[in-house]
């Protein structure tokens, strides 16, 4: 077989065996790998509660992962999320997912609960469950250094640890498992970290056809201004956004009370790049090199983690962003969520919390105590406990992104329709609304933005099952994924298959959740977005979200993707046809 | 969706690229429209309904170079292969289908293959072109199709001349009737901009217009800008060069901002030559014979470079306008056009389109860029009687 492994390491640390399984082909050529296979392994166990031991946590690579693909080194983490309740995916760089398939796996499958503090060691076709020892208390980056001779690590921080529903899974080079709470179910295991070794190299069917593919990826980069252009995220990373987000008045500032902070460019790329020396960094064998480090070597944060530690608390201090997303980093919290969540407890309160309040409140989040205790369990909860559920800007409580959805009716609606909760990531328009790509679409109108979001969430979801990286498709398509798809497999794709494998991945997720009682009165967006305006300024104005409007191409989506008014499936058997 | 729809057929027939009452364009929202001539307008929502895509345009081209490349092509073949700059980045290749191979419903067959191009020819039907996520997108798509097909059927004829029945007379009547005299006669400039914002989006936005109206370039395929001070405008990536309104982006010389982060994928080539020659405007647009001489090299035959079109060392000459290669956006054009634009006020990239400039408005630089297509046009033909 080319392309994929086959293979999949079955650990129940219950029991503490580790056993290699089979994956049948069928399985792999239907659902690729990363997030679409990892949805499908759920497929016996999505009704589980999220702690429950035997949930499992899923690791999968892709296909094109170990070949030279561009953004191709990464892998998706699937499980149920313990913040929202719903299926839960996120895609993850760093060169843990290389190594995972030079082991010759394309899934690590854990389920069980450990008695004691875990490590699961693998190292090529050895897999062993160490204790944890020492480990099991300690900071992210100790995890790390203290595993780093067993190859690639994966981690959680004590955030993990102590069951913060927003805790990521943190790889060792920077790159995180976030959003979701994966660290929880992780930490819930009794599960560290993980390490990996691997040597095996990713068979491709047709280098000739490959090295074709790889070029007109290649040149569609260098065509891509978001990419590539002097002003794109190669050279100032994600943060190249900050500009330009506050340009078009849509930058969530003081938790969505408004949508314009006046000292942001305090934290614009080229703020960025002046005062932290940074420098390029990314995953494993990825030509863009998105991410950027200090001169010292500590990543920087993204654009989501600048706005929201910066405009959404009020703050303007850059060091003191940077250091609570250090402080994230090394706790294995969500940045997007910590600080969405503070936002919220702020407004509620009535003051937001200055910058050393911030580092406070970061550490008592991840071992839940003092105001950490409620902070630990999202905005949501926290809105809610302190009386005021208005508060939490979040979808099926996941904590929303750098993007107000006042002033992009796509990700309005991309918001309410993604199956993880309030993420930008699942239909991504602000790639067409704001960046232009692949054409531009009107941001202000939801004409056909229905049919689009549909689309766009297939093609994505087949992105994420290749796996790759969101940001390759500033610049490139399906067409020369599936390009490359083919020639390292050696079974034919293209835009309109793979769209199609999309499509499944996302009406198996959606059945899922409909499934635990998911449906129309969940896909909802905060009240205030529909009675507040943004900020108005350079001849933009932002108005309140139509809500009838909103409603109606809602309800046009719901008919595109074959879904009852109620946002539900008519039909219960829907699993059962698919492969 | 409807006004979209009108909107581009109206564009179809402005451009004079498809012929009148032989355009459809299908688009899907919850429900799926089909509008245009009937047959054609049936053909495309057929199709359309089997594709996760919004839009897809039907049209038969205004002129046959298409139908002629199918007819021209070898037993066997599937597609052609045009070697300009759309077709290497954008389309890879364009698929087609013989009036042989339409028995029954043709549909099925057309979706298969769109499933994996953005554009197909269909002998006796036309180009047929999806859009993924807007009605504009068809448009483009179908736009570079036609574009693509052009070069490369003007370009073939320089090298094996005419060999169908019927080819020399259509080629004749092209010549005469469909192609219109270039000039930039009745137009007005501003003679010299000054450093006002509005003055120079106004003018901006005018002078993409004229490029269009001139029937220069087509409405997709191009950028432009002017120097002010500490600001670049330039106009935005994806945008029409006649709809500028609203596309153009301010972009400080320091990139002390980002918020340019939209600007043109050429961004860097301006740049840079505002740098080199201290120009007050640049226009860049793909002038279609222009594109079409810039590939001919007469050491073709002894030269080692195979990849020309990026890899072309040497400065060549078409009527005292350099001749450079080099690939778009962070490729090799930003490197090599501004060295050489300067003396002449212009540069041909290979396979891909023009640069000119203004040394203080966009006058100059239009009226160069007419002449640029001009002496290439004439040049063509001559070469073509030769
Ligand atoms: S673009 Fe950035 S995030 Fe994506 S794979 Fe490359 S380095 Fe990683
Ligand atoms: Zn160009
Ligand atoms: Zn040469």
């Amino acid at each position: 077989m080319y392309g994929w492994t086959g293979k999949l390491l079955h650990v129940d640390l219950t029991s503490g065996t580790c056993e290699r399984r089979e994956i049948p082909t069928e399985i792999l050529h239907a659902y690729l790998g990363g997030r679409g296979l990892g949805v499908r392994l759920m497929r016996d166990y999505f009704r589980l509660d999220p702690f429950d031991p035997q949930m499992p946590l899923i690791f999968a690579v892709g296909p094109l992962c170990g070949t030279n693909s561009p953004t191709a080194a990464r892998l998706a983490c699937v499980s149920r999320s313990p913040l929202t309740g719903t299926i839960y995916d996120c895609s993850a760089g760093g060169r843990f997912a290389w190594r995972l398939k030079g082991a010759g796996l394309d899934v690590v499958f854990v389920t069980g609960k450990s008695a004691t503090p875990v490590v699961l060691a693998i190292d090529g076709d050895r897999a062993e469950i160490l204790a944890a020892g020492e480990l099991w208390g300690k900071g992210v980056k100790e995890t790390v250094a203290a595993l780093k001779g067993r190859g690639s690590v994966t981690a959680i921080g004590p955030a993990g640890e102590n069951g913060v529903l927003f805790a990521n899974i943190m790889m060792g080079e920077g790159n995180s498992i976030g959003r979701g709470g994966l660290g929880a179910v992780m930490g819930g295991k009794l599960l560290k970290a993980v390490t990996v070794q691997g040597e095996g190299v990713t068979g491709v069917a047709d280098r000739e056809r490959f090295d074709a593919a790889r070029a007109d990826v290649m040149r569609l980069f260098r065509a891509s201004p978001v990419i590539f252009g002097e002003l794109g995220i190669a050279e100032y990373g994600t943060p190249a956004l900050v500009d330009l987000m506050a340009q078009r008045r849509m930058a969530p500032t003081e938790n969505f009370k408004s949508t314009f902070f006046a000292q942001s460019a305090n934290y614009s790329g080229p703020a960025i790049r002046k005062e932290c020396g940074a420098k390029k960094e990314g995953c494993y064998g990825c030509p863009i090199q998105c991410k950027k480090a200090s001169a010292k070597g500590e990543p920087l944060p993204e654009y989501e983690t600048v706005n929201h530690f910066g405009a959404l608390n009020g703050i303007s201090d850059l060091h003191a962003i940077v250091r609570a997303n250090t402080l994230c980093n090394e706790l294995g919290l969500d940045t997007i969520s910590a600080a969405a969540t503070l936002s919220a407890f702020g407004e509620a309160r009535g003051r937001f919390p200055d910058p050393v309040e911030v580092d406070r409140l970061l550490t008592d989040m991840a071992f839940r105590r003092g105001d950490g205790e409620l902070l630990c369990q999202g905005s949501r909860r926290v809105a809610e406990a302190l009386g005021k559920p208005g508060l939490s800007m979040s979808v099926k409580s996941l904590e929303l992104p750098a993007y107000d959805p006042r002033g992009a009716y796509g990700m309005a609606l991309a918001y309410v329709t993604s199956n993880r909760g309030g993420c930008h990531l699942r239909a991504y328009p602000i790639s067409h609304e704001i960046l232009r790509k692949p054409v531009p679409t009107d941001r202000f109108s939801f004409s056909g933005k229905a049919r689009i979001i549909k689309i766009a969430e297939d093609v994505n979801a087949a992105v994420d099952s290749l796996v790759a990286c969101k940001f390759a498709f500033f610049g490139a398509t399906l067409e020369e994924y599936g390009e490359l798809l083919s020639a390292v497999t050696g079974v034919e794709y293209g835009p309109e298959s793979l769209k199609a494998i999309g499509e499944r991945i996302y009406l198996t997720e959606r059945f899922y959740n409909c499934a635990n009682g998911f449906s129309m009165k969940d896909d909802l967006l905060p009240e205030r977005f529909y009675s507040e305006p943004g900020s108005a300024g350079e001849g933009i104005e932002i108005p309140p979200l139509d809500r009838a409007r909103f409603q109606e191409e809602l309800q046009k989506y719901y008919r595109i993707r074959g879904l009852s008014p109620d946002g539900t499936f008519d039909d219960a058997s829907l699993l059962e046809k698919l492969p | 969706m409807r006004d979209q729809i009108d909107k581009y057929i109206g564009k179809l027939l402005a451009d004079r690229s498809a012929i009148p009452g032989a355009i459809a364009i299908a688009a899907q929202d919850d429900v799926l429209i089909a509008q245009g001539s009937p047959e054609l307008a049936k053909l495309a929502g057929d199709t359309l309904s089997r594709l996760n895509s919004l839009a897809l345009v039907a049209a038969r081209p205004s002129l046959p170079f298409a139908e002629f490349l199918i007819a021209r092509a070898g037993k066997g073949e599937t597609f052609i292969l045009p070697q300009d700059t759309e077709t290497r980045t954008f389309l890879h290749d364009i698929p087609f289908l013989r009036r042989e191979d339409l028995a029954g419903d043709p549909a099925p067959e057309l979706a298969r293959l769109l499933g994996s191009r953005k554009g197909v020819i269909v002998e006796g039907v036309g180009i047929i072109a999806v859009g993924a996520i807007t009605v504009e997108q068809a448009f483009i798509n179908y736009s570079s199709v036609f574009h693509s097909t052009f070069v490369k059927y003007l370009q073939d004829l320089l090298t094996d001349g005419f060999k169908l029945p019927g080819e020399r007379e259509a080629f004749e009547s092209f010549r005469k009737q469909w192609l219109k005299p270039l000039s930039a006669e009745g137009l007005e400039f501003v003679d010299a901009i000054s450093l006002d914002k509005e003055e120079i989006l106004l003018e901006i936005e005018r002078v993409g217009r004229y490029t269009v109206e001139r029937g220069l370039v087509d409405s997709f395929f191009g950028n432009i800008s002017a120097c002010a001070g500490d600001l670049i405008y330039i106009s935005q990536t994806a945008a029409s060069l006649d709809e500028l309104k609203g596309c153009i982006d301010p972009v400080p010389t320091d990139n002390s901002s980002t918020t340019g982060i939209t600007a043109s994928s050429e961004l860097l080539a301006h740049r840079k030559i505002f740098e080199e020659t201290g120009a007050r405007v640049i226009l860049h647009g793909h002038p279609k014979f222009a594109v079409i001489m810039s590939m001919l090299c007469d050491k073709k035959k002894e030269c080692a470079i195979k990849d020309c079109w990026k890899e072309c060392p040497h400065v060549r000459d078409l009527g005292g306008t350099p001749v450079v290669a080099g690939e778009i956006g962070a490729g090799g054009l930003a490197k090599r056009v501004p060295p050489v634009i300067g003396a002449s006020g212009s540069a041909i990239v290979y396979g891909h389109g023009v640069f000119t400039l203004g040394r203080d408005g966009f006058g100059e630089a239009f009226r160069t860029m007419v002449e640029v297509e001009n002496f290439c046009r004439e040049e063509y033909f001559r070469l073509l009687k030769a």
